[in-house]
């Protein structure tokens, strides 16, 4: 493989070219609309432009995106997560095209694609399940006969999408009166995101903890499973902060899952990256829950604890290399790492959308930080695409290094134009439950119930004094500030401040 | 130069001169010495600490270890000609749709608004002191036009109390907050110096 083109944008797309540069291998991009002056842009040797905004115009153009790839020579194709990752059409019809498809098979990604299809393999492959249904219940299955299932699998119960992900299509249901309206809403949001509106069931388990199971397969029949992540702490079932190892998994326990984890995936041929997600229960029984074809956005942890390059990884499979990960070291873990989703979310504001233009950034490094961004200074967020900007990621020697060299990180962390989830992050990462591990995967949700929307970013009165003092030069003495050669801001700054400035006057006027 | 800036539910007037290449800027009654330096729109703050009555703060030397064991924010750097320890600090800003402007002080993002400021003769229509009278003075030399209260009215926050025209604009001077008309001290058609004060409030 020479060239690969990332159908992807953001971070990720960011991250796939650093491993197309790590192996001598060149990038193309490929960019909507609004993402012409995007970072991944100007990082990679080519860039083709695929269409408008939405992505149903541009990144989930199979058409465009493969065209793309025979116009500037591609010879594979690399999916990122999200947009086309786990979609066999775009998987099959790269292979159509001659293109390598940096992934599982089209049927694998099928197979396990559906929740129910993976359930059963699961269980083919002796992995225990959550008590639930087998077969997909379609539309036309009646409430009442839903209604006798649940009966027999005991309230409370889950209702989940069969082409189900990231919490949609999702309803917990704690009484058999609630049934109905839960089957109403779950199938009409399951339509609405998947376009099919079947649903299945599953037992409710109590407190559970995420955890999950990377794997890589290679064409020659092995699979390799790592050290596993824990994803509990989750927002409306969307993962915002996984470590790695568990705080809560032993050596003995590991095994037992990695090996169940690689039992699954064998029995399916499974290829590529993939990951297997389980609950765990509070007296330690874990139940398969469902796979992912893809490269997770969660992978930096697994890399800092391993030292293999998972992406790198990902290109060397799919152009038929052979596995050479010692397996022992991938399931032993080099002290401890966390990840934290920056979103470009207002976590004062219920975390709604924050988009916006990026007037500043202080990103921070340091020992033991990595930070993946599609962002920077000057760059905008565009409203169309997730709002994730960035991924932190700390390694430490063990749990409480990775905590406190995040917690630096985050301080230093700063993002000037649009809000973020950094403030939310900066005071979970001070929980004594999160300190102690004392989580489950509603634990968030519990707690910011709870807090009843108190604000996560509290200025102490020093710091308020300080911008108060730093808001009044700027303000109303900038002109001296940029005399005597003392202090000197570029045009553009003197240009904006001016702007403020003479706001300030009016108001002042019209008041 | 004074400006009125409001802060974590708090308004403050804040007097800043300039002292050299530094600033000396009044706030809370005590006076900082403060040293800006723009890095690529970014600034570095070092503020001294404060002059006046001590407090616990942030500028505080470990009492046990004295003054020249200093934390490590705190740099009695004498050599820069700070004649106080001083605090580091990062300043970042951007403007916020509603007119105001969001500080970001070591990442940490304050919210602030700048009411009224006296520059180029504009200034403060009251000045709310801690626990004080309010008054309403004139923000520039001008001309009274009309008097919209007499002592003894009550007045609702942000209500107009008096007309002053001024380089040809009539400004209608509000108050800030709620309270009662306890003195005016000028009549319609006066002329008043920037600063003179108009209505005191109780």
């Amino acid at each position: 493989m020479k060239r690969i083109l990332i159908a992807n944008r953001g971070e990720i797309a960011v991250r796939v070219i650093r491993a197309c540069r790590d192996m001598g291998i060149e990038a193309v991009a490929v960019y909507s609309d609004c993402d012409r002056g995007a970072r991944h842009v100007r990082l990679a040797d080519r860039a083709v432009h695929v269409g408008g905004n939405a992505p149903g115009e541009s990144y989930l153009r199979i058409d465009r995106l493969v065209d793309a790839a025979r116009q500037t020579g591609a010879d594979g194709v690399h999916p990122g997560y999200g947009f086309l990752a786990e979609n066999e059409d775009f998987a099959g019809a790269c292979s159509d095209a001659g293109l390598t498809f940096i992934g599982p098979s089209p049927d694998a990604i099928a197979l396990m694609g559906s929740k129910t299809a993976a359930r059963q393999a699961a269980m083919q492959a002796g992995v225990p399940v959550v008590p639930g249904t087998e077969e997909p219940l379609g539309r036309d299955v009646p409430d009442a006969t839903i209604a006798g299932i649940a009966d027999r699998i005991g309230y409370p119960i889950m209702i989940k999408a069969v082409a189900g992900g990231g919490g949609k299509g999702m309803r917990l249901v704690m009484t058999a009166q609630d049934l109905p309206g839960a089957i109403r809403a779950a199938r009409s949001e399951a339509y609405a995101a998947f376009g099919d509106p079947a649903i299945y069931l599953e037992r409710r388990i109590n407190r559970p903890r995420h955890i999950e199971i990377q794997l890589l397969g290679d064409h020659h029949g092995t699979v390799l499973p790592f050290v596993e992540r824990e994803c509990s702490i989750q927002r409306r079932h969307q993962k915002v902060i996984e470590e790695t190892p568990s705080p809560v998994v032993d050596r003995e326990l590991r095994m037992r899952i990695a090996s169940d984890a690689a039992a699954i995936a064998r029995s399916v041929a499974y290829t590529n990256a993939g990951t297997i997600e389980f609950l765990l229960d509070e007296s330690g029984h874990y139940y398969f829950l469902e796979m992912n074809t893809r490269l997770q956005v969660e992978h930096p942890i697994t890399e800092m604890v391993t030292g293999v390059d998972l992406v790198q990884w990902q290109i060397r499979i799919a152009r038929g290399e052979r596995l050479t990960i010692d397996a022992d070291a991938a399931i032993s873990p080099r002290g401890h790492a966390i990840e934290c989703r920056i979103y470009a979310e207002d976590a004062d504001a219920g975390f709604l959308p924050s988009p916006g233009h990026i007037d500043a950034l202080r990103v921070p490094s340091g020992p033991g930080i990595r930070d993946d961004t599609g962002a920077e200074a000057g760059g905008d967020v565009p409203i169309f695409y997730d709002p994730l900007i960035s991924k932190l990621v700390a390694w430490g020697a063990d749990r409480p290094e990775a905590i406190a060299r995040m917690r630096r990180a985050l301080r230093e962390y700063d993002v000037v134009g649009i809000k973020t989830s950094i403030p939310f992050f900066r005071w979970m990462l001070e929980q004594p439950d999160f300190v102690g591990a004392r989580f489950h995967t509603a634990y968030l949700d519990d707690v910011l119930r709870a807090r009843a929307g108190e604000p996560f970013t509290s200025a102490d009165d020093d710091r308020i004094d300080v911008a108060v003092m730093a808001a009044a030069i700027n303000t109303g003495l900038h002109p001296f500030v940029g005399s005597g050669g003392r202090v000197l801001s570029d045009p553009a700054d003197m240009a904006r401040e001016s702007r403020w400035k003479a706001r300030a006057r009016d108001e002042a006027l019209r008041d | 130069m004074t400006v009125h800036i409001t802060a974590g539910g708090r308004t403050r007037a804040v007097h800043i001169s300039r002292n050299g290449d530094r600033f000396l800027v009044s706030i809370n009654g005590r006076q900082h010495e403060v040293d800006v330096k723009v890095i690529n729109g970014v600034w570095s703050m070092l503020v001294g600490a404060p002059t006046g009555p001590a407090k616990a703060g942030p500028y505080d030397t470990n009492p046990t270890t004295g003054p020249d064991e200093a934390g490590p924010h705190d740099r009695s750097d004498v050599g820069a000609g700070f004649s106080r320890p001083t605090r580091s600090y990062e300043v970042a800003f951007s403007p916020t749709p509603e007119g105001g402007m969001t500080v970001h002080i070591d990442g940490v993002p304050v919210e602030v608004s700048i009411r009224r400021m006296r520059r180029t003769g504009a200034t403060a229509a009251t000045h709310p002191s801690d626990g004080g009278p309010q008054r309403v003075t004139a923000p520039m030399p001008g001309k009274i036009v009309k008097l919209l209260v007499k002592p003894g009215d009550k007045v609702q926050p942000r209500q107009g109390v008096i007309v002053v025209e001024a380089m040809k604009m009539e400004n209608e001077l509000r108050v800030r907050a709620a309270g009662t008309v306890s003195e005016v001290r000028v009549r319609e058609g006066a002329s008043v110096e920037a600063g003179a004060i108009l209505v005191i409030l109780e």
